[in-house]
């Protein structure tokens, strides 16, 4: 099992961070997905403050599994998730993305034995300087024996 | 859910939000979102998958969209999308394809802000109406 000081030592870690481009096609493709009605005007849907966060995080999940020393085969899962929109945000705008890695816990559950909680913060930041919306997730890292 | 049903205009603590019902999960959905996401967990589209990691014969919707359903709620209720202020939920169980959902709230502040009112909700969203997938916290804003 990987030793704990060696995720705990994430913490603190940042994010590359990047751009991600908040395309009309994307907020008219996730609208059809979740069921919400499409709209004349360039207001997104407000989960785009977390695909945004997660798409501009200059780090793909399965990177993001790799830097906790986890991979897809081990069933990382998505714990928890905290979204704060501050701005509404636009199709046709790109945002800055940057985040950090801010806890690591280890944990024992029930069906999953010893895990780890990692959590890390994103922030969608506009053109203009101002955050748009702010994204803690804490994703679960079974660890095995 | 043993609350009035909260009004946007006089929300209360202690009022239900009006629910919202998902009558049936689409599979094709999960993949058009696995694309857009570039997701490569083939539990979103794969069943031979699925029914390998022994989670049965159905694919499993992807939690942000779970997350998009109890938002859409929330916003019907106050009126726009752009009140929408704050989720914070934890994921309890997978929501699979042709599942019916119901996304439903109860107020349990309301606060005044410059812009008008903020109300904070615990929120939830269940299976069949009765088991949760997903519960937590939310914040719109009611303008005025």
């Amino acid at each position: 099992m990987i030793p704990v000081e060696a995720v705990r030592g994430l913490v603190g870690r940042k994010l590359p961070g990047g751009t991600f481009d908040l395309e009309h096609y994307r907020n008219w493709l996730t609208n059809d997905v979740i069921g919400s009605p499409q709209r004349s005007d360039d207001l997104a849907h407000p989960m785009f403050c977390y695909y945004a966060a997660m798409g501009g995080m200059g780090l793909s999940i399965g990177e993001l599994f790799e830097l906790a020393h986890s991979s897809g085969d081990e069933g990382p899962m998505f714990g928890e998730c905290d979204m704060e929109v501050r701005e509404p945000l636009r199709t046709g705008v790109s945002y800055e993305v940057r985040g950090v890695i801010t806890d690591v816990k280890r944990k024992q559950g029930g069906a999953i034995g010893t895990f780890d909680l990692l959590t890390f913060r994103l922030e969608v930041v506009a053109p203009g300087g101002e955050i748009a919306g702010v994204c803690t997730n804490s994703f679960i890292f079974p660890r095995k024996a | 859910m043993s609350g009035e049903q909260a009004s946007p205009g006089k929300a209360e603590v202690g009022d239900d939000l009006p629910e919202m019902i998902i009558e049936s999960v689409s599979a094709e959905k999960m993949k058009t979102m696995a694309a857009l996401l570039g997701d490569p967990n083939t539990i979103h589209w794969d069943v031979d998958d699925v029914r390998r990691l022994g989670l049965g014969d159905r694919p499993v919707n992807q939690g942000p969209n779970n997350m998009g359903y109890v938002i859409d709620m929330l916003a019907d209720w106050a009126g726009d999308p752009a009140n929408f202020r704050r989720l914070k939920v934890r994921f309890l169980g997978n929501v699979f394809a042709e599942d019916r959902l119901v996304a439903g709230g109860k107020v349990t502040a309301v606060r005044p802000s410059p812009d008008g009112r903020l109300v904070d909700c615990d929120v939830w969203l269940a299976r069949d109406g009765t088991e949760p997938v997903l519960a937590g916290t939310a914040t719109v804003l009611l303008p005025g």
